[in-house]
């Protein structure tokens, strides 16, 4: 355990400092001399956003539902906290027991998003852990990562000793298990490293060279032992409904982005945007049933004591019987005054009666996301959202009483005219053309109209993967020109930085050589890349500068379809030839439906959609 | 019916704020199963509130709460509320208010007991003596700084009426001294505040981060006479 008498000392001196006291209802402090296997569970951004993701309370209860097992939590100290620390000399330790992340076995990291990456190195660093896998000794922890990010686990090769591709209930157990039993066997660190790349869909990095062309791009990927396989293919779950699903969610103290109980009721998405990384790695689409859903909603809201209810997913609105379960969780909490909420909309009129129904008081604001201004564009990435659909939900929404709607729009998307731009401009005027058509005695409150953009990044195993982004001026031009265009009160429009997404495209879609970049930028002062207020594009300029890093080759550069991308040795069961075929229709602006309306091929063989013609 | 409950804070819990408590509260009589009374309205809220709000990182051992609800016997309500409640909140004891009477209201003072180290090797006697002093002055002055519309506003007040009795009670390791300090609407002196001007002023070379502070008790003021709220 850390010295809590400094920790004291330190806790009155920093913001919000009950991010690191842990006790929270829920929280699982188990004896730590007792247990077989210590993990710990890392979000590598600060408490408030790391509380808010549905994945650490997965796992966190998966894992402690073990007798043998023990997960703790650690997040990124904020920097007031982080001074201190370092001040102090407090090592980073985790919020149930205050012991030191370097006493567990694993330190495990979920990979949200690329531009938390310096973080993991400033957690690894507080830690007093080497930040290379490559300098890890026996005693430390093995340091692990999955999530999202982790389908291009490349740009931070250098410091995870191994990765996890895919959804974690069973896998992460099957790990822990193994792992307990090689620490009985006193087995070494590379023994474990080796039996564990034989676990599917796991990727042990240090088993693999890869070998460059001389233009820089990958010439092969060769594994270093007949023992690993040439393909990680990614871990999934067959069926939801008798997977384990936590009963209990911790509940912190202070507000965190959702202060209520995720009710996660599918996975995949049919939709198929091809912009949209998650659309593409959560495949198939997998629907828990209404009755276990209500079952689960019971114990979350016993458990918790929360008074609302998020149905969570990448499409809540696609829920096949997404009316009756609404009802059923409406009938079933009434009485306890238990609000139901949809996080994400889509632009369906049938959705605003939902709505209307669950949100009976306040009309608060309302977000779409038709993503791209003009219908060319929507169709070219295949956002099976119609100016039609936009102006009739819209229309009925204004009628209901709500009047602050929020517009979501990318800028640089493939193929993008500057016709298309100001498409943007003329969908948020319709949008307000349509609140001052109404009869005056119709119109509810005041009009605000916010439309924001952000900056199109190129995703790996997207049909876009192989594009080149938008510079950041031309960006910019865009941004401007769209700006210029806006001239009304009402509508307020907002961009993204364009330079923190070019970052994000270089690490997104980076190889292994990326590594270092992360490595010198953390050296640098680099963290918190994510929080606009901290993101130093200098620095990271600079280390490119030093390191002879060009980022255009990996941000701006249109690659081939026979390059070897760094992430081609993964398999998300999505086949390439999918890929490739949507990226060819959408050149042609050439849409693909839904596919719930019938199979699209996208290559999943275990999947509802398939036969269902 | 309104029920007016003692409970305390303490240990790490001292770091959560108001605000964090009051939700902790409303979630904890749902999980509870209490027939909380709501306002009414179009944003509906459980009725219940907590006097004399305690300061972060300021643990106590009487905090006063009072909840309007459906009758229900207090022992069962400490009974349900305490399963739900974490280790260091508990209600200790509870009862329904005959006349209607807010915590805001009645409070008016809390004894802190607060200990530091300092370097000084006074005896108990000595540091009594310079406080006693210290407190004949009739003006201790202090400079508040306030926030009003963005801009920072000095303001000189005298704090000597919001101090009550000081008591130096130990000097051994640490320094622990018990203050009386006004609380609430009328008059309100912040722990803190007391410990930087007595360090201000009586020379006792405080070393500011070992302080540690607890709220003994919560007083309303009837005359001249103290009396707690339950």
């Amino acid at each position: 355990m850390i010295n809590t008498k400094v920790l004291d000392k330190i806790l009155n001196k920093v913001e919000k400092p009950a991010r690191y006291i842990g006790m929270e209802q829920n929280s699982i402090k188990k004896d730590l001399n007792k247990v077989k296997v210590k993990f710990a569970f890392s979000f590598p951004d600060i408490y408030d956003v790391g509380m808010s993701h549905l994945g650490l309370h997965i796992l966190y209860n998966l894992i402690n539902e073990e007798e043998d097992f023990a997960c703790e939590r650690v997040f990124s100290p904020w920097l007031d906290m982080e001074e201190e620390m370092r001040k102090e000399n407090l090592p980073l330790f985790t919020l149930e027991s205050k012991e030191e992340v370097k006493n567990f076995d694993f330190l495990g990291f979920t990979l949200q998003y690329e531009m938390s990456y310096t973080n993991i190195l400033n957690i690894l660093d507080l830690a007093d852990i080497p930040l290379l896998s490559k300098d890890r000794k026996e005693e430390d922890p093995l340091v692990i990562a999955g999530g999202p990010c982790a389908y291009n686990p490349e740009p931070i090769a250098d410091f995870i000793d191994f990765f996890v591709i895919g959804e974690g209930e069973e896998v992460t157990l099957e790990i822990l298990h193994l792992y307990k039993k090689h620490k009985e066997e006193k087995g070494t660190r590379d023994e474990f490293l080796e039996k564990v790349a034989t676990i599917e869909g796991v990727y042990v990095p240090k088993f693999y060279d890869i070998v460059y062309n001389d233009d820089n791009t990958i010439k092969e990927m060769i594994p270093i032992s007949p023992k690993v396989p040439k393909v990680i293919k990614k871990r999934m779950i067959k069926d939801l409904n008798s997977m384990f699903s936590p009963e209990k969610m911790i509940v912190p103290f202070i507000e965190t982005i959702h202060d209520r109980v995720v009710l996660e009721i599918f996975r995949g998405c049919t939709r198929g945007c091809r912009f949209c990384q998650a659309g593409m790695i959560y495949r198939p689409v997998r629907e828990k049933s209404i009755d276990r859903l209500v079952e689960l909603a019971e114990k979350l809201i016993e458990s918790t004591g929360y008074e609302n209810i998020s149905l969570s997913s990448l499409s809540s609105c696609d829920y096949s019987e997404l009316y009756l379960l609404i009802s059923k969780l409406m009938e079933r909490f009434e009485e306890k005054k238990v609000g139901v909420s949809l996080p994400s909309l889509r632009l369906d009129s049938f959705i605003i009666d939902i709505l209307n129904e669950i949100e009976k008081v306040r009309k608060t604001g309302l977000t779409f996301a038709p993503e791209a201004g003009s219908q060319r564009l929507r169709d070219v990435i295949n956002k099976g959202v119609t100016e039609d659909d936009l102006i009739n939900t819209v229309t009925k929404v204004f009628k209901e009483g709500w009047s602050s709607i929020k517009l979501y729009f990318m800028i640089g998307l493939p193929t993008e005219t500057d016709e298309d731009v100001l498409g943007i401009k003329d969908l948020a005027y319709k949008v307000k053309d349509i609140f001052f058509s109404l009869p005056k005695e119709e119109r509810k409150g005041n009009l605000k109209i916010t439309a924001s953009a952000s900056c199109f990044v190129p995703k790996p195993f997207t049909p876009f993967q192989w594009v080149g982004q938008d510079s950041i001026d031309e960006f910019h031009r865009k941004a401007h020109l769209l700006k210029n265009s806006i001239r009304d009160k009402k509508i307020t429009f907002n961009y993204h930085d364009p330079k923190l997404s070019y970052l994000e495209a270089i690490i997104a879609r980076g190889d292994r050589r990326i590594s270092k970049l992360i490595l010198r930028a953390w050296e640098k002062g680099c963290k918190f890349d994510g929080w606009s207020e901290h993101f130093k594009y200098d620095k990271w300029i600079e280390a490119m500068e030093e390191l002879n890093i060009d980022g255009d080759f990996y941000a701006l550069r249109t690659r081939d379809f026979d390059e070897v991308l760094p992430w081609d040795f993964i398999d998300p069961l999505v086949s390439k030839k999918y890929l490739i075929r949507e990226f060819k229709k959408s050149l042609e602006g050439e849409t693909t439906g839904d596919c719930r309306e019938g199979c699209r091929g996208c290559g999943i063989v275990d999947c509802v959609m398939r036969g269902e013609k | 019916m309104i029920i007016r409950v003692k409970f305390n804070k303490k240990n790490y819990l001292k770091y959560i704020s108001h605000l964090d408590l009051m939700r902790l509260f409303q979630r904890s009589f749902n999980r509870a199963n209490i027939p909380v009374k709501y306002s009414k309205g179009f944003n509906p809220q459980p009725k219940f509130s907590i006097g004399a709000p305690l300061s972060l990182g300021i643990e106590s051992e009487e905090e006063y709460m009072d909840i309007d609800l459906e009758y229900m016997p207090v022992a069962e309500f400490i009974d349900r509320m305490n399963r739900v409640l974490p280790e260091d909140i508990q209600i200790i004891s509870g009862k329904y208010l005959k006349r209607e009477e807010s915590l805001n209201s009645i409070i008016a003072w809390s004894n802190y007991e607060i200990q530091f180290k300092t370097d000084h090797r006074k005896s108990k006697e000595e540091i009594n003596k310079v406080i006693d002093n210290w407190l004949l002055h009739e003006k201790i002055m202090i400079t508040k700084i306030r926030k009003k519309k963005g801009k920072e506003i000095e303001k000189e007040i005298n704090i000597r009426p919001f101090i009550g009795n000081v008591i130096v009670k130990d000097v051994n390791n640490n320094i622990t001294i018990s203050v009386l300090l006004k609380t609430g609407s009328n008059g309100n002196l912040n722990p803190m505040d007391f410990v930087n001007v007595l360090n201000r002023d009586c020379e006792l070379n405080i070393d500011m981060d070992t302080i540690s502070i607890k709220r003994l008790a919560l007083y309303a003021e009837k005359g001249d006479e103290l009396y707690k709220p339950l």
